[in-house]
């Protein structure tokens, strides 16, 4: 009984980090798209939420388990992927809050590998794993969707320097309609396999379903809904961030941005290296941005922006040991869990109740340089 | 350390799949605007060769540009 309530209780805590993630990585996808005014704000959510619930479905690969090679597998309970979804979720609402694109998926290794920390101690963590597969990537992905991006801009205006900026713009913008579209499906496909990977885990763990088995399709279906419910939620104030106060873009910046993106994300899922999907756009959006001017970046922003990286896996990893901390305070049982949840959600509610029922209106489109 | 936890194969295969790909795609589909644009302007001035010229790169950019997308589509299903 108490495993079926903490198998339950961690079920929705994945659909609530999948939401989140939604919500959060909504700007990766539809930002440059909407700062260069090729697509209305609420048709680019809502194309955006339609795109990665398509997406979840399109592949069900389940290799990218939790924190998979990072933390010893065989140590991991539901308690600590419940302490660790917390960690992630908390990590994803502080950066919402304050505007910056950071990775959900370095959110929830931090928040596991915290809560492993703190169960099972430094056994539990594999050092080579989170250097090899978290830390040199999260190097790579932005520098390598820089240059990218910038190479691509560059060459872009010496092909259409000398053209009408109108007809390049509304070309542009069509092409961008494109791009951004393969961005979302992109999206889709790896990041609701995360949430169809931990709640799988949890289900075997528990003896509900046989090791080795494919997700269940109510899985599938309540992890791909929840991801594009959190995406048509919008997180305008990250939107704003990677789609005007970095820098300001025309749509030629913004088509290089997503392409180079999309480019890298699916090159990286391809060939089995995965990287962070807000890393490669920021470092895309930045590095279309520098190479048409390097004081066209505002480096100020970009600074907080990686700031806000630099720091997710620990503040997660913290959250996520205070969680498991609190939550054996009450045993090894579910009682556990249900308080910490009740807790969790107690602040949530006076938090960001008031905040959500004045409904945000979407940001207007920003006046936009020709190239 | 580094040196044996990283996969530089794999590495190298995303730097150059990544820079041709991406750098790639932009490439062509701004040689399809300017074949796009410059046809209208050829037309206009009633320069037929240099009209259809234009309309031949601008089919050839489009054309890569399309094939990228749907072989990144591709690549998505076949994971």
């Amino acid at each position: 009984m108490d495993s079926d309530l903490v198998l339950v209780i961690v079920v929705v805590t994945a659909l609530a980090f999948d939401f989140t993630n939604g919500f959060h990585d909504t700007a990766n996808v539809v930002a440059t798209g909407i700062s260069t005014r090729a697509i209305p704000p609420r048709t680019a959510v809502a194309g955006a939420a339609i795109l990665n619930f398509v997406g979840a479905f399109i592949s069900l690969e389940v290799a990218a388990t939790v924190a998979s090679g990072i933390v010893e597998a065989d140590l991991v309970t539901p308690t600590i992927v419940f302490a660790g979804l917390i960690g992630a979720i908390a990590w994803n609402l502080i950066t919402w809050w304050y505007g910056l694109p950071s990775s959900s998926s370095h959110a929830l290794i931090g928040g596991v590998v915290g809560a492993a920390f703190a169960a099972e101690g430094a056994a539990a963590v594999i050092g080579e794993g989170l250097v090899g597969d978290v830390f040199i990537p999260a190097l790579i992905a932005p520098l390598l969707a820089f240059s990218v991006a910038g190479l691509g801009i560059l060459l872009a205006y010496r092909i259409i320097g000398r053209l009408r900026p109108g007809s390049v713009n509304r070309g542009f913008r069509h092409g961008q309609l494109v791009s951004g579209s393969l961005l979302a499906l992109s999206h889709g496909t790896n990041d609701a396999q995360k949430t169809m990977g931990i709640i799988t885990l949890a289900l075997i763990a528990n003896g509900s379903l046989a090791n080795g088995s494919d997700p269940p399709l109510w899985v599938v279906v309540s992890a791909a809904t929840a991801i594009a419910l959190g995406t048509y939620a919008g997180g305008w104030r990250i939107i704003r961030t990677l789609g005007t106060r970095i820098i300001k873009m025309d749509p030629a910046q913004g088509f290089a941005a997503q392409g180079a993106g999309a480019t890298v994300i699916l090159a990286s899922s391809h060939f089995g290296y995965p990287l962070s999907t807000t890393h490669t756009i920021s470092g895309a959006v930045m590095g279309a941005g520098a190479a048409k001017r390097l004081s066209a970046v505002r480096w100020g922003v970009a600074g907080n922006i990686v700031t806000a990286w630099i720091f997710t896996i620990p503040a997660a990893g913290a959250i996520g040991a205070l969680v498991y901390g609190v939550t054996r305070v009450f045993g090894t049982g579910a009682l556990g869990p249900v308080v910490v949840s009740i807790l969790v959600l107690g602040l949530l509610g006076a938090i960001f109740g008031r905040r959500f029922r004045e409904v945000p209106a979407p940001p207007p489109p920003v006046p936009v340089g020709e190239p | 350390m580094i040196a044996t936890v990283v996969d530089w194969a794999a590495l190298r295969d995303v730097v150059v799949a990544s820079l041709a790909a991406g750098v790639g795609v932009t490439v062509a589909f701004s040689l399809a605007i300017l074949g796009l644009t410059r046809f209208a302007d050829m037309r206009r001035d009633g320069k037929a060769v240099e009209a259809w010229a234009y309309a031949g790169l601008a089919i050839v950019g489009l054309a890569v540009s399309a094939t990228a997308v749907v072989y990144g589509i591709v690549l998505m299903t076949s994971k």
